[in-house]
C-alpha cells in the first residue's frame, strides 16, 4: 500500500544519486558532526564537573541516570519507530501517543494497585495497556494506511481522554512492594531506576542493533522499496515497531508510578522532550541514524544539562531554550548532510 | 495534616466564638503580628544556602510567594537555590532529588500534591536537611506557613452578617467541603450565623464545581433568582473561594438584583475590582497575602537555624477587602 512509500524519505531512493565525491565529503561532515557532538557532550560534562559542586559525585550521576529512566525508556521506544519508519519527521516514523500511553498505563497500574490487586496483575495490566495502544497505532498505520504523524496524534487524544475518564483528572496514590523497590536505592546508593534504565537499554540495544530483525527494521526504514524487493515483511516489521513502542510506553508508565508514588496528571508534557531526545540521538551514532545507544546518550545529555544547570543555580528557564536550540541544530545539520549525500 | 487540623480547629473555634460575640476580632491578629516583629531583629541567614522548591509559578499565589522567598533569603544574607517545576510532577521530584544531593541548609517547599512530594521530603529529612512547607501540611515538614483559614472564615462571616443588618436569607456554595480550607471557612460561617437567629442559610446549599466554575455559578444563581423573585428574599451569596463569587456577582447584576451582596475568599484581582466598583453587588473578598507568607516561611527557616523551636503551623493574617477599604488592600497586596 501507499503507506510504505509515505514512510520513506523521498531523497533516499532517487535514482543515480550516489556519485562517490559528495558522498565522501558527506561522510567526512557526518563523522565531524558525530565527533563534534561527542566532544560537546564531554566538554559540557567537564565544565560542569569543574564548576558545579557535587556534579561528579556517584550519588549525583546515579540521580541523573535515575531521573532519565522514564524519558529514556520512552525515547528508546520512539527510536524503534524512527528506525522502522525512517527519520523524516513529517512523513517518517513517529509515535506521538507515547507520553499519553505512559500516562494511561500509569493510571491503570495505580488504579489496579488501589483496587487491591497485586504487583503481578498491575504490571500485566499496565504492559497490556501499552501493548494495546501500540497495536491500535500499528493497525492505523499499516492497515488503514494513515500517516504515522496523524494516526498517532489521533490515538494520543483517545488515550489522553481515557486517562481523564479513569482518573477524573486527579492524582491516584499507589504503594506496592515493587514500587517501593523501584523508588529505593540500589548498590552504591544509586537509585534502582538507574539500573533499570541501563539494563533496559542493553536489552533493547541487543535486539535492535545485533539481531537480524533489527537489521531488517533499518532496511525497511531507510530503503523500503529495496526491503520489499528483497522479500522482507515490511508491514509486519513496521507494525512490530509500533507495538514495541507501545510496550515501552506501558513500561515507562510503571516506572512513572514508582517515581511519583502514584499516577498524576500532565503526562502529555513528556511528549516533546521525548521527541527531541529521540531525534537528538542520531548525532550520537556513527552513521547519523537513530540507534538505541545514541538515544541513551542523548537522554543522559539532556539529563546532565538540566542537572548541571540546577547545581550551578542557573534558572531552569534557560534549559528549555538550550534544548530547543540543540534540536534545531541537530535537525538542520542532519538534513543538510542528507541533502549533501544525495 | 488533615488529622491534626480539626483538633486545632476545635480550640480555635471556641475562642473565635467568644471573640465573634465580643466583637474583639482584631486582638488575635495583632498578637501574631507583634510576635513576628519582636524576633525579626536578630534573624540572619549569613552563609546559609536555602533551597526554595516551587510546584509552579504560573498562579498569582505561587509567583508572589516564590519571589518573596528569594528576596527574603537574599535580604537575610543567605544564598537562595530556587527551582520551579512548572506544575510538572516529574520535574518536581527530579528537582527535589537533586536538591537533596546539593545538601542545602534547609528546603522550603511551596505547594505540591502531598502523595507525590512526601516521599522525597522524607528522604530530605532522613538526609538531615530540615524541610519547611508553604500551604501544604506534611508530617515530614517541621513547619507549614499558611493562611489562617479560621480567621478568614470568621472575618468573611462577620462582614456578611453586618452588611445584611443581621437578618435575612443567605445562599451558600458548599461544593468543596472535602477540601480542608473550604471546610474551615464554611464551619466558621455556620458558627457566626448561629448567634444571629434571624439569618438563615437557604436549603439546599449549592454545589460549586471545577472546571467551568464561573459559568456554572452564573447558571445556578440565575435559576435560584427565578425561584426567589421577590426583592429582599435573598440578602447575600457566600462561597468558600471567589471564582463562584465571580459568576454569582455577574448573575445578580444581570438579573438587576443588585440588592443581593456576594462574598468570597482568595483576592483574585478581577473580584477585587468588582468589590471596588460601587455599583457592583460584590460585597467583600478576603485576600491571602502570598508574599507575606513567603517571607514568613523564610524567617521561620532563620529562626530554626538559630536554634529556635517552630510551631507546627504559622498562620499569616489574611486581609478582608470590603467596599470601604478595597483600595487600601489592593495597594498592600501590590496588585493595584
Amino acid at each position: 500500500m501507499s503507506v510504505d512509500i509515505q514512510l520513506a524519505p523521498v531523497i533516499h531512493f532517487e535514482p543515480g544519486v550516489s556519485t562517490s565525491k559528495p558522498s565522501r565529503s558527506g561522510n567526512l561532515a557526518a563523522s565531524a558532526l558525530r565527533a563534534g557532538s561527542l566532544v560537546a557532550f564531554v566538554a559540557i560534562l567537564l565544565v560542569f564537573s569543574l564548576t558545579a559542586p557535587y556534579f561528579l559525585s556517584v550519588g549525583n550521576i546515579g540521580n541523573v541516570l535515575g531521573q532519565s529512566a522514564i524519558s529514556g525508556v520512552l525515547a528508546i521506544g520512539l527510536t524503534i519507530v524512527l528506525i522502522a519508519g525512517g527519520s523524516n519527521v513529517v512523513t517518517g516514523g513517529i509515535d506521538l501517543s507515547l507520553a499519553a500511553n505512559m500516562g494511561l498505563s500509569a493510571a491503570v497500574y495505580a488504579t489496579a494497585a488501589q483496587l487491591g490487586y497485586g504487583d503481578a496483575t498491575a504490571v500485566a495490566a499496565a504492559l497490556l495497556t501499552g501493548l494495546l495502544i501500540g497495536a491500535v497505532n500499528a493497525i492505523a498505520v499499516v492497515v488503514a494506511g494513515i500517516v504515522p504523524l496523524l494516526a498517532t496524534l489521533a490515538v494520543m487524544n483517545i488515550v489522553a481522554g481515557l486517562e481523564l475518564v479513569l482518573t477524573q483528572n486527579t492524582v491516584i496514590p499507589a504503594s506496592t512492594p515493587l514500587l517501593t523497590a523501584l523508588s529505593s536505592s540500589g548498590p552504591l546508593g544509586i537509585p534502582a531506576l538507574a539500573y533499570v534504565l541501563l539494563v533496559f537499554t542493553l536489552i533493547a540495544a541487543a535486539i535492535v542493533q545485533y539481531t537480524s530483525a533489527g537489521l531488517q527494521l533499518y532496511a525497511v526504514g531507510e530503503f523500503p522499496d529495496a526491503a520489499r524487493a528483497a522479500g522482507l515483511p515490511v508491514r509486519r516489521l513496521v507494525a512490530g515497531a509500533f507495538i514495541a513502542s507501545g510496550l515501552c510506553g506501558g513500561f515507562a508508565g510503571i516506572l512513572s508510578v514508582s517515581n511519583l508514588s502514584g499516577s498524576t496528571t500532565g503526562s502529555g508534557e513528556m511528549l516533546l522532550p521525548v521527541v527531541v531526545t529521540a531525534l537528538l540521538g542520531s548525532v550520537f551514532s556513527r552513521r547519523l541514524v537513530p540507534t538505541v545507544i545514541g538515544t541513551l546518550l542523548s537522554t543522559l545529555f539532556v539529563g546532565f544539562l538540566v542537572n548541571g544547570f540546577q547545581l550551578l543555580n542557573i534558572s531552569s528557564v534557560l534549559v528549555s531554550g538550550v534544548q530547543g536550540l540543540l534540536i534545531l541544530l541537530v535537525v538542520s545539520a542532519t538534513t543538510l548532510l542528507r541533502r549533501q549525500e544525495a | 495534616m488533615t488529622q491534626d487540623k480539626p483538633a486545632q480547629g476545635v480550640g480555635r473555634r471556641d475562642l473565635l466564638k467568644l471573640s465573634a460575640v465580643a466583637g474583639a476580632a482584631i486582638a488575635g491578629a495583632s498578637l501574631i503580628g507583634s510576635r513576628t516583629a519582636a524576633a525579626e531583629g536578630e534573624l540572619s541567614l549569613k552563609g546559609k544556602r536555602i533551597a526554595i522548591s516551587a510546584t509552579g509559578t504560573d498562579h498569582f499565589f505561587d509567583l508572589q510567594a516564590y519571589n518573596a522567598q528569594i528576596e527574603e533569603v537574599k535580604r537575610l544574607g543567605g544564598e537562595p537555590i530556587a527551582v520551579d517545576a512548572g506544575r510538572n510532577d516529574g520535574k518536581l521530584v527530579s528537582q527535589l532529588q537533586t536538591l537533596i544531593a546539593q545538601k542545602p541548609d534547609a528546603i522550603v517547599q511551596i505547594l505540591g500534591t502531598l502523595s507525590v512530594i512526601d516521599p522525597w521530603l522524607k528522604k530530605a529529612r532522613d538526609a538531615g536537611i530540615p524541610v519547611l512547607t508553604v500551604d501544604v501540611g506534611s508530617t515530614n515538614s517541621i513547619n507549614n506557613t499558611t493562611s489562617d483559614n479560621w480567621g478568614i472564615g470568621k472575618d468573611l462571616a462577620l462582614q456578611l452578617v453586618s452588611d445584611i443588618g443581621g437578618e435575612g436569607n443567605i445562599v451558600v456554595f458548599n461544593g468543596f467541603y472535602g477540601v480542608t480550607p473550604c471546610a474551615i471557612r464554611y464551619d466558621q460561617l455556620v458558627n457566626v450565623v448561629k448567634y444571629f437567629p434571624k439569618v438563615k442559610i437557604l436549603e439546599p446549599e449549592l454545589r460549586d464545581v471545577i472546571p467551568n466554575t464561573v459559568q456554572d455559578a452564573f447558571t445556578q444563581i440565575t435559576a435560584l433568582l427565578n425561584k426567589y423573585p421577590e426583592k429582599g428574599s435573598i440578602k447575600a451569596i457566600w462561597s468558600a473561594w471567589d471564582i463562584p463569587q465571580l459568576g454569582a456577582t455577574q448573575a445578580v447584576a444581570a438579573a438587576g438584583r443588585t440588592e443581593i451582596l456576594t462574598y468570597g475568599v482568595d483576592g483574585s484581582p478581577e473580584v477585587l475590582q468588582l468589590v471596588a466598583d460601587p455599583n457592583s453587588p460584590a460585597g467583600a473578598d478576603v485576600a491571602q497575602q502570598p508574599a507575606e507568607i513567603g517571607r514568613t516561611a523564610i524567617q521561620n527557616v532563620a529562626r530554626l537555624l538559630a536554634g529556635q523551636t517552630l510551631p507546627r503551623e504559622t498562620y499569616v493574617h489574611a486581609l478582608i477587602a470590603n467596599k470601604a477599604n478595597v483600595n487600601e488592600v489592593t495597594k498592600k497586596l501590590g496588585i493595584g
